[in-house]
């Protein structure tokens, strides 16, 4: 069993990169089960998502419990060290270095955090996934990245994501976001 | 034989829809709520996609959708009305009567429920309402049991001669798990309504045999639930067994896969006869549920002395810690779990929150800013704009219901004598949901306060569904658009105004107009929604030649604006990949430091 937990903040497609991952568990024949969240938190606040797959045992529940995420997905830093706490141990992070400062913080009423990567680094890999979607000509793509960054520690097939990635996206975001999953699972 | 469908990777909401589709329902009707708001539009598209003739509507309010399904299960069509929790309580009354009249067509009723409050205002647990209504009530825990179970409500609906309530929670509507089902409709024949006075219209003598009907056909619902397969025993080892439903059985699963489970997925009326046997067969029984003692006081009341979680985890959702730390607490060690979850764990404490903010570029964020300046006692409602409440706008005072906004600044006014002039804020979607008897109400009696209508044409906390202010239906077809303007009028409003959202001064001039009018006011302010809409235009840039890092422009709250050090000084930002353009901070800008990126060569990160 693998438990996936994916944080970010609303608007940055947390929901689509969970969704991603559980199409890819079903094509590959996986039992997953996966719960979201919306409504409210939409609104540019924190969201998690959590997915939970298995090759074999039995998925029952679709949240992962307190301190049991084996992999913590972060889009963005800070929304990533406020769910660190989920990691088991020996859990994976795989983060974004990208910082959206929260409206506490650009209204002047606190400051963004230093050290957020660093406290990321030492339980996993930050990568600069938002600049490499970029350069490949979107960010928006920054999360299919971190995904096949995921897909090379997971040991899901990759025509399963190849399959989810072409039932879940939109066509025309789809060969990029397929070319940034590959980049992140050759690990370069 | 045809061959096993493959799995399906469905919400509860898409597969509840699923289900109703499959069963050949073939009216719908909702008033949108999270998280119950994707189910109409799920099943339009599964009728899209594989047919079958299904009418979907946006009812103005959950009482309404319901009323709506009840006149076409009249005339035998099989039926749906889907609301939140809350909205069971807007149709409340149609829902209790509904179970004396009974149905002809089947008649399903869905409650989305919210433990935990996600995205709502209270967390009521509305297995309640099958009990006091006399309704029978299915409760699924998973995507594969919404559909499968959606199907079967209509069937004993039908059977039983009684709307049957089919109860979800936020984790089965919007969590996504497999379904393997066929994709094929019994569609079904429309007959038409025929009168039937003894069963259709409810005067005392009717309603009074009726009541005894529903008795009867209740005790027959129950005796089907001993032996029917929704409800079922799962076998295990140990002498402590468990009772449980919905959600709470999946967490017990995984939290004691050996233990024995009664998993009900009738909870209403309870199967007496099923859960007698299984209660003698061990030393002690828990029931494990989520929210309010439901299945625990009636089970006690059946005569079982069954036990259950300590009370303090009644409040709030059930989550496979708290599953793990009540059963501690009732000296049971769960096996299930590796690593068992810390319940030590928690967010660690200091870093900045990031709640929920308005869009950029949000139309109501000038009228909550012009608000704030005024200093008035602001009554709110339910939408997007109750995020107004948090700093920096905190512009917002009351948020109870829907379209109880606009009688409370009235009861203000009424209690403090006219001293007190309070601004009822109210969406355009929650206006025509509830507002309107409000204001009447509000209008006929003399009310001496202002109402707000933030119209952006969209139900947009929800996800931006149609209401009778876009003239658009759930379908897309193009209806008659409501005026508000008019419609004030008609109610008898002597003042009304309408001002755009892109012009602060006229609003503020409109407010205060109002604000000093004697007697009741209406503004409308209007302006679309743009997350709705895709509105987008050039971003806004800050001149720093000009900029005396007032902060002025930080007070609006617009998630595009932030710091930025550069010299030792903390510069006002704008973020270009977020500004909508709306130029709302331009106009906030004393100094004329901010106008449009391409112009001014600003510092546009
Ligand atoms: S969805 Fe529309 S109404 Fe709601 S906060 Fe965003 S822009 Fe405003
Ligand atoms: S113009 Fe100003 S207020 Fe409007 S979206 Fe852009 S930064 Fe926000």
């Amino acid at each position: 069993m693998a438990n996936v937990l994916f944080a970010g903040v609303g608007g940055q497609g947390v929901v689509t990169a969970s969704d991603l991952l559980a199409h890819a568990a079903l094509r590959a024949g996986w039992n997953v089960k996966k719960a979201e969240t919306h409504g409210m938190a939409q609104r540019g606040g924190s969201v998690v998502t959590h997915v939970r797959v298995s090759p074999d045992q039995p998925v029952h529940s679709p949240l992962i419990p307190h301190g049991c995420a084996d992999y913590l997905i972060a889009l963005e830093l800070l929304e990533g060290v406020r769910t660190l706490w989920m990691l088991a141990p020996g859990g994976q992070v795989i983060a974004d270095a990208r910082r959206i400062p929260p409206i506490t913080v650009t209204s002047g009423a606190a400051t963004y955090p230093d050290g957020l990567e660093d406290q990321l680094r030492s339980r996993g890999r930050v990568l600069p996934a938002t600049e490499e979607a970029t350069r490949m000509g979107d960010a928006r793509a920054a999360n299919a990245l971190l995904l096949g960054a995921l897909g090379r520690d997971l040991g899901l097939p990759e025509d399963a994501w190849q399959s989810a990635f072409a039932a879940v996206l939109n066509p025309k975001a789809l060969d990029l976001n397929w070319r940034t999953f590959l980049k992140g699972a050759s690990g370069r | 034989m045809s061959e096993q469908p493959q799995p399906m990777l469905l919400s509860g909401n898409e597969a509840v829809a699923l289900g109703a589709w499959q069963a050949g329902c073939s009216l719908a009707a909702a008033y949108p709520g999270t998280p119950s708001s994707e189910i109409l539009p799920a099943l339009i598209r599964w009728a899209e996609r594989h047919g079958g003739d299904i009418y979907c509507e946006w009812s103005v309010n959950e009482k309404v959708a319901l009323e709506v399904a009840s006149g076409a299960s009249i005339a035998g069509a099989r039926t749906l009305a889907a609301m939140k929790h809350v909205g069971l309580n807007v149709a409340a009354d149609p829902f209790f009567t509904l179970a004396y009249t009974g149905v002809e067509g089947g008649l399903l009723v869905i409650s989305a429920d919210d433990p935990g409050l996600h995205s709502s205002q209270n967390e009521q647990d509305n297995r309640i309402y099958a009990r006091h209504a006399g309704i029978p009530m299915l409760e699924p825990a998973d995507s594969q049991e919404a559909c499968d179970f959606a199907r079967l409500a209509f069937e004993l609906s039908e059977r039983f001669d009684v709307p049957v309530l089919l109860r979800l929670t936020t984790r089965v509507s919007h969590s996504r798990t497999p379904v393997v089902a066929g994709l094929e409709r019994a569609e079904r024949e429309v007959t038409g309504a025929t009168p039937n006075p003894q069963k259709y219209v409810m005067v005392p003598a009717h309603a009074k045999t009726r009541h005894e009907v529903l008795q009867r056909s209740l005790a027959r619902v129950a005796r089907w639930g001993d032996e029917a397969p929704v409800n079922r025993v799962d076998d295990g080892v140990g002498d402590v067994a468990f009772i449980a439903s919905g959600l709470a059985y999946c967490l017990l699963r995984e939290v004691l896969p050996e233990a024995p489970v009664l998993k009900l997925g009738m909870t209403y009326p309870l199967p007496g006869s099923l859960i007698g046997g299984f209660v003698e067969r061990f030393a002690r029984v828990v029931v494990v549920e989520e929210l309010e003692p439901f299945l625990f006081e009636q089970i006690r009341a059946l005569g079982h002395a069954v036990d259950r979680l300590p009370a303090e985890l009644q409040l709030g959702e059930l989550t496979p810690d708290r599953l793990v730390h009540g059963l501690r607490q009732i000296g049971i060690e769960p096996t299930g779990l590796s690593p068992a979850p810390d319940e030590a764990l928690g967010p660690p404490a200091g870093l900045p929150a990031r709640p929920p903010v308005l869009c950029p570029g949000c139309a109501h964020r000038a009228v909550f800013a012009v608000l704030r300046k005024l200093k008035v006692f602001v009554t709110g409602d339910i939408g997007c704009y109750t995020l107004a409440t948090l700093e920096p706008l905190a512009a917002l005072h009351t948020c109870l219901d829907m379209g109880a906004g606009i009688s409370q600044a009235h009861g203000i006014s009424r209690a403090t004598g006219g001293k007190q002039k309070a601004v009822a804020v109210i969406g355009d979607s929650t206006f025509t949901h509830m507002g309107m008897p409000a204001l009447l109400n509000a209008i006929y009696n003399g009310g001496d306060f202002v109402t707000l209508i933030l119209d952006n044409r969209s139900t947009a906390m929800t996800g931006g569904q149609d209401h009778p202010g876009t003239g658009t239906t759930l379908r897309g077809e193009s209806s008659r658009a409501l005026d508000f303007a008019r419609l004030a009028e008609a109610m008898g409003a002597e003042m009304v105004m309408q001002v755009p959202v892109s012009d602060p001064k006229a609003i503020e001039a409109g407010l205060r107009q109002a604000l000093n009018h004697r007697g009741p006011a209406v503004v409308i302010a209007s302006g679309l929604c743009p997350l709705r809409y895709r509105v987008r235009t050039t971003p806004y840039a800050i001149d720093r030649e000009k900029c005396t890092l007032c902060r002025r422009c930080l007070a609006l709250g617009c998630p595009a604006l932030g710091l930025s050090v550069d010299s030792g000084l903390k510069w006002p930002v704008i973020d270009a990949a977020l500004c909508n353009g709306c130029g709302l901070c331009a106009q906030e800008c004393l100094l004329g430091a901010i106008s449009l990126a391409d112009a001014n060569g600003g510092d546009a990160v």
